[in-house]
């Protein structure tokens, strides 16, 4: 019969929340098990070449690509954090608070007191005439291919979506030498932050307000597009369809989250616009409705990765502290981490961020 | 190439016009589409269609997004190869 | 750290290779220059693409290999046989789905590269080997 693991705490995803959350789990001197389904850890940070604002308690300054490996150095050194890579957590019973790791080649079980999830999210699909074909890609998945790769995704690419993300990669494009050719938004106005529109302004990128990509053209992969411009309904205005020339269609039309493990562990949900889709109903120290699970970064609602730093801190001592494990710190460390989260947030491009994280947070105050 | 060609759920080629017409006639839910159609049943599991369908279902019912039930998610998170399963525990 | 002992053959080439991960060399759609990012160069190895040989880096996902090598589609659907290709480069989405060394339904996005390995377009849902 085989021995079932036990850990205080698990933590699922090994982005800037996980490598966060395991962080504060091991300095509380509580078990901790940190978790990725990828080779390497990360997350998002591994092909984030900006350099972060904010505090330096959120690294300001850094690139996102160096975080990893700073975190990753304090957690090699605790004997009580052992790090499990490769590894997907395929299942979490909720009744037994058993967790099921896989690899493609073996099942191991893992029993923890807490659970904090921070599998992070994934990008929104649009629907157009022929989104499947080859040379769609997620923005993320562009960047990823450019950033950790090396490797160009096209030409000639058209951009769907005006948030940070859209401006972001378009720009990352622009630094690895591939045209932009348009980037198209189908509000009425720039999503993300004016300083980064600016950049592609400057770059010579057109950006369309009010236009939307209608269809994908081509017979195995994207040779071109179909945009046009649409009214407030979102229904595309007759007669204004052009055809763009393009072999690259970035959709950056927004992330959400994934959640699958909170729903399997019978968290209430609720499903928040502005956070990305449904997200669990938690109190101020990200714990779930049900007792042994936390949230943390955008798993919890799409943030940032400054914000999922300290969400991720949060969840993580809060979950020790629920164990009994109390780091002396503890108490002023989160009211610090708090109003961090609260400074990132006030900015007035955070206020649906706010409105959205009042709406999944449920009253109850303190544990 | 009309609108309804719109691949839904890519894993299992499902066509807007396919989850239209089971709108229509009468499958009111995400699980009754899926269980129908098998949109949401292939590899992703419903990742890519899920809100998608969500989508369809709050135009044709006239209820707001949130309102459209989720359905039931339970292990394993992704796809695990029949083998693994077999081996059971590791033992170590 | 816990070592899964694990049977899966593309863990077992991952622990045969040491599980590097995979940087670039520098080539026709390979980044040539960068103004942040420096892509030491990794090892290249061969690998057949529908018995076609290409060269990737070691380590690297199979899709980044393939795209480096100007291929984009990856397979065609099992129903209606439209083209796929990459997509999300998490593993999520299933759009990438190829037949490796035999394998059916591997998610090339996240599957490291290794010396020698056969990738082929996988027709519908592919067929399991039979030992």
């Amino acid at each position: 019969m085989t021995q079932l693991k036990e850990v205080d705490i698990a933590v699922i995803g090994a982005g800037p929340a996980g490598l966060s959350a395991a962080l504060a789990c091991g300095k509380s001197g509580a078990t901790t098990l940190l978790i990725d389904f990828m080779d390497a850890p990360g997350g998002q940070l591994i092909k984030q070449t900006h350099k972060f604002f904010g505090s330096e308690r959120q690294f300001a300054g850094t690139r996102g690509i160096q975080i990893p490996s700073i975190f990753i150095n304090q957690l090699s050194q605790m004997p009580n954090v052992q790090l499990v890579l490769g590894v997907n957590a395929s299942g979490y019973y909720a009744d037994s608070g058993v967790l099921t790791l896989e690899d493609g080649g073996k099942f191991i079980k893992v029993k923890a007191k807490r659970v904090i999830i921070a599998t992070g999210a994934g990008e929104k699909a649009l629907a157009f005439e022929n989104n499947d074909l080859p040379g769609v890609y997620g923005a993320g998945a562009v960047q990823t291919l450019m950033n950790v790769y090396g490797v160009t995704p096209g030409n000639r690419v058209l951009m769907v979506g005006s948030g940070n993300i859209g401006l972001i990669v378009s720009y990352q494009l622009i630094q690895a030498h591939v045209q932009v050719v348009s980037l198209v938004e189908a509000a009425g106005r720039i999503g993300g932050y004016l300083v980064h529109a600016a950049k592609l302004r400057r770059a010579g990128v057109p950006i369309l307000t009010s236009h939307t990509i209608v269809r994908a053209i081509g017979e195995e992969t994207v040779r071109g597009a179909v945009v046009a411009q649409v009214d407030q309904s979102w229904q595309a205005v007759p007669g204004s369809e052009r055809e763009v020339a393009c072999d690259v269609i970035c959709l950056a039309v927004g992330l959400t989250p994934l959640v699958d493990m909170m729903w399997q562990a019978g968290c209430e949900m609720k499903y928040v616009p502005a956070l990305g889709g449904h997200v669990p109903v938690r109190d101020e120290n990200m714990r779930a409705s049900n007792p042994a699970v936390y949230v943390a970064g955008d798993a919890g609602g799409v943030e940032e990765a400054s914000s999922a730093m300290i969400s991720g801190e949060i969840a993580g001592i809060s979950a020790a502290v629920s164990l009994g494990f109390r780091a002396q710190d503890a108490d002023a460390r989160l009211a610090l981490l708090k109003s961090d989260l609260a400074a990132i947030r006030s900015a007035p491009a955070g206020e649906k961020i706010r409105a959205g994280i009042m709406s999944a947070t449920a009253c109850g105050g303190e544990r | 190439m009309a609108d309804d060609d719109i691949i839904i759920c890519r894993c299992e080629d499902i066509t807007l016009r396919q989850i239209r017409e089971l709108i229509a006639q009468g499958y009111h839910t995400i699980d009754e589409i899926k269980r129908v159609s098998r949109a949401g049943m292939g590899p992703c599991q419903g990742r890519t269609c899920r809100q998608l369908i969500a989508r369809e279902l709050a135009g044709a019912l006239g209820v707001p997004i949130e309102q459209v039930e989720m359905p039931t998610f339970r292990p394993p998170s992704r796809p695990v190869l029949l083998s693994t399963i077999a081996r059971g525990e590791a033992d170590e | 750290m816990w070592k899964i002992q694990s049977y899966s053959h593309f863990a077992q080439r991952r622990e045969e290779s040491g599980r590097p991960l995979g940087r670039p060399r520098l080539g026709m759609v390979r980044l040539k220059e960068h103004p942040i990012l420096d892509f030491p160069p990794g090892r290249e190895v061969a690998f057949t693409f529908n018995g076609k040989e290409i060269r990737g880096v070691e380590g690297e996902p199979i899709a980044a290999a393939l795209h480096a090598a100007g291929v984009r589609v990856l397979r065609h659907s099992p129903v209606l046989g439209r083209a796929r290709g990459f997509f999300c480069a998490i593993g999520t989405c299933s759009s990438c789905l190829m037949t490796v060394d035999g394998v059916p339904n591997v998610r090339v996005c996240t599957e490291p590269l290794t010396q020698g390995m056969v990738i082929e377009t996988q027709k519908g849902h592919g067929h399991l080997p039979i030992d």
